[in-house]
């Protein structure tokens, strides 16, 4: 380094390199030296960092596009899902209508045959009813004719044995001597 | 069919009833017997139970008929019951009041009535059913409570019925 810096020294006319004669500028050869170092390692960096960075950002652009691929693809899913679901709860819907107008007409099924049942029972009913009634009329009639008759009988056997007072006797006699001597 | 036995009594008390000359005050006396004996169970009961001495059930008929009937009917009474007969008497008597009727060419007639007949009913009764039936009819007359009122007069097979009692019970099966 030392000899660098001697060889560049020489080459500036016996001067102090480390001294600049402007405070602003650097010296001639510096700038010279620095621009060829600079186009240098520019160049230097284009043919062996180039194809470096540029497959760095080739795959960069890869994964992204394959990041934005995939979010498509997620996107398609979803939206493939979306409809999907949106399907199914046409479906569902669907579905439910169809089960509430089957239930609908269960119901009116089982009220039909509840009815024509009840009304079947009823009808039964109403004719063991009538047969019931007719059965007891029938009953009553004939308990009230046998406590008529009852009553009747004891009132006869009342009514007749006060009624037999003697000259009734002796009427009933004479009448069935009568009768008895009318049938010769 | 007549158990012989009964014949027997039967021959045996007419021929003494007609020996005796009361025939028609004994057979009658008998007859009304017979039937109280008939229609009281008390009555029946002492004179068939063979615990009692045969002097006791004598003496029940000396109690009954002394005085009311004539001796000749107490005496035949007290000896059929004293033979341990008293249950066959109605059968005895009955048989009695037959022989006698035959004895006088007549049929019996068994009047039952609630009242008792007067003699005059009695004769126009007698006529009444000797015309009806055509027969001579001996006159039983039987004082019944149970026939209420009317006449039912039985001879032979023939029954007369004119009772209220049977009136009733028509009526009573018509109701």
């Amino acid at each position: 380094m030392n000899a660098i810096i001697r060889f560049i020294g020489s080459a500036g006319g016996g001067h102090d390199i480390t001294q600049t004669p402007s405070t602003l500028w650097p010296e001639r050869y510096e700038i010279i030296f620095g621009s060829f170092a600079s186009v240098l390692i520019f160049a230097l960096l284009f043919k062996f960092a180039g194809p470096v960075i540029k497959k760095g950002m080739a795959g960069r652009t890869a994964k992204i596009q394959a990041e934005l691929d995939a979010g498509e693809a997620a996107r398609a899913a979803a939206e493939t899902e979306a409809a999907q679901i949106r399907t199914a709860k046409g479906d569902i819907g669907a579905e439910r209508t169809r089960i509430l107008a089957e239930a609908d007409a269960q119901a009116i099924t089982i009220r039909e045959d509840g009815r024509a049942r009840v009304a079947a029972e009823i009808a039964d009913l109403e004719a063991r009813s009538v047969v019931d009634i007719a059965a007891a009329h029938s009953r009553v009639g004939d308990e009230l004719r046998a406590e008529i008759a009852r009553l009747s009988i004891a009132a006869v056997d009342h009514v007749v044995t006060g009624s037999l007072d003697d000259a009734t006797q002796q009427e009933l006699i004479e009448n069935f001597i009568s009768r008895v001597g009318a049938s010769a | 069919m007549t158990d012989p036995r009964i014949e027997g009594y039967a021959r045996g008390l007419f021929e003494i009833a007609r020996a005796e000359g009361t025939l028609d005050e004994v057979e009658d006396e008998l007859f009304r017997f017979a039937r109280s004996f008939e229609s009281s169970d008390a009555l029946r009961s002492a004179l068939t139970d063979e615990m009692i001495p045969a002097t006791k059930r004598q003496a029940i008929i000396e109690d009954l008929l002394g005085g009311k009937a004539t001796a000749t009917t107490t005496q035949l009474v007290s000896m059929v019951v004293g033979f341990g007969r008293g249950r066959d008497l109605p059968a005895i008597v009955d048989r009695l009041v037959a022989r006698a009727s035959n004895a006088k060419q007549q049929e019996v007639a068994e009047v039952r009535c609630a009242v008792a007949l007067t003699a005059d009913q009695q004769a126009r009764l007698a006529a009444a059913i000797t015309q009806a039936t055509g027969k001579q009819v001996n006159l039983k007359v039987v004082v019944d409570p149970s026939v209420l009122g009317g006449i039912v007069a039985t001879v032979g097979d023939t029954v007369i019925d004119g009772s209220v009692r049977t009136r009733i019970d028509q009526l009573k099966s018509r109701l």
